[in-house]
């Protein structure tokens, strides 16, 4: 009886925890947004190596966020943390025209993960506030998206830095995550 | 023996798996109609229609009837992302074409995007359903209407299966009805285009 009452509790006002990572290429901005998400501010970063870990709550939705490290030597430990994740955040700096054939080549690979099969994909073009940026369709044409045959995905253009866009990507995530269940 | 067995238990429980991308103008009402295809035929609740946002990458639905597997592409209708449209033609089984019945004024917009989709050598002969959306508000054009508008460009169909069914995306009326009529073209149209197997 008492768990019929606690699952109904949980049910309405409890929040389910939803198992995030961002990943992209080394100073793509994966820990200014992480933080932006939790804090709602810039903070001065420096390169992870390793990762960040946070909890961020949104519309009654805990979210773990998991941030890794982007660097070339670090990349091969993604693997590590691929295991039960709901959503996939996939930072790209739009204004890194040289790099997006590697970063298109990452995302692949990753993408290829059979842990991976079912989790939601949200691509972010970031740095759009700087001159230069690619927008994100020619972001989307870039890393190939559409070929991407059994996933659902979306790609939103923001910035970190003045925090334009996250708002939207993060109202995604939310409606893919709960789907209507909640 | 073994491999006889696996072989033969292999055979029966692989499903066919059929894809069917589903088009139209942006706010035709093309993710509600994907939300409400999954609820009808999952059980589970889908995404309320007030929280749906204008889609531009991709989502997904999977729905089972009977053994078949149909999945269901819901591409972004805006302008700029209709080049995608044409990268999912090759290995789509059907086309579901939603209009929204209320919007007059774009109906002309519809016709010829709907003449530039059916016009691709790539979908000839994939099932056509067009969908006259949004009849549960007053004032929408009936699909006797609809039929009117878009009898000129009939012809460009070819021999292809191909019909318009009122649906409303928001209360679910006629979904289950176009989803069946999907099933069946799925199945007739074998011959043209195998479904995917997957174990």
């Amino acid at each position: 009886m008492g768990q019929i009452f606690s699952r109904m509790f949980s049910r309405l006002w409890g929040s389910k925890e939803v198992r995030i990572l961002i990943l992209g290429l080394d100073g793509a901005g994966k820990t200014t947004i992480l933080y932006r998400f939790q804090i709602g501010e810039v903070v001065t970063t420096i390169p992870t190596v390793g990762f960040n870990v946070e909890t961020v709550t949104y519309k009654n939705i805990k979210f773990q966020v998991w941030d890794l490290g982007g660097q070339t030597s670090i990349r091969p430990y993604w693997r590590c943390y691929y295991t039960n994740t709901d959503a996939i955040i996939y930072v790209v700096d739009s204004q890194d025209r040289d790099r997006l054939g590697t970063s298109k080549e990452e995302l692949a690979a990753m993408l290829e993960e059979e842990e991976l099969r079912d989790a939601a994909l949200l691509v972010l073009a970031n740095k759009q506030d700087m001159e230069g940026a690619m927008s994100h369709t020619e972001v989307s044409e870039a890393l190939g998206l559409s070929s991407l045959r059994n996933r659902t995905w979306t790609i939103y253009k923001c910035s970190a830095k003045t925090g334009d866009g996250l708002t939207d990507a993060l109202d995604w995530l939310v409606n893919v995550v709960t789907g209507g269940k909640k | 023996m073994y491999t006889l067995l696996t072989g033969l238990y292999k055979q029966w429980t692989q499903k066919e798996e059929f894809y069917i991308i589903i088009l139209g103008l942006d706010n035709a009402g093309k993710t509600t109609l994907l939300e409400k295809i999954k609820s009808t035929f999952t059980g589970i609740e889908g995404l309320p229609p007030e929280r749906i946002a204008p889609t531009v990458g991709l989502n997904m639905g999977k729905v089972d009837v009977k053994s078949t597997r149909m999945n269901f592409w819901d591409l972004g209708g805006q302008r700029e992302l209709h080049s995608i449209w044409e990268k999912y033609y090759s290995e789509c089984h059907a086309i579901v074409f939603v209009v929204d019945a209320t919007d007059k004024e774009r109906i002309e917009e519809v016709k010829s995007t709907f003449e530039t989709v059916i016009t691709n050598d790539t979908v000839e002969g994939v099932p056509v359903l067009m969908l006259a959306n949004k009849q549960d508000v007053a004032g929408a054009l009936s699909v006797h209407e609809i039929k009117e508008i878009f009898n000129p460009i009939a012809v460009q169909l070819g021999a292809r299966d191909s019909t318009v069914l009122p649906v409303s995306a928001l209360k679910g009326d006629g979904v289950r009805d176009a989803v069946d009529w999907l099933y069946l073209r799925l199945q007739r149209n074998k011959v043209d285009r195998p479904p995917v197997f997957r174990d």
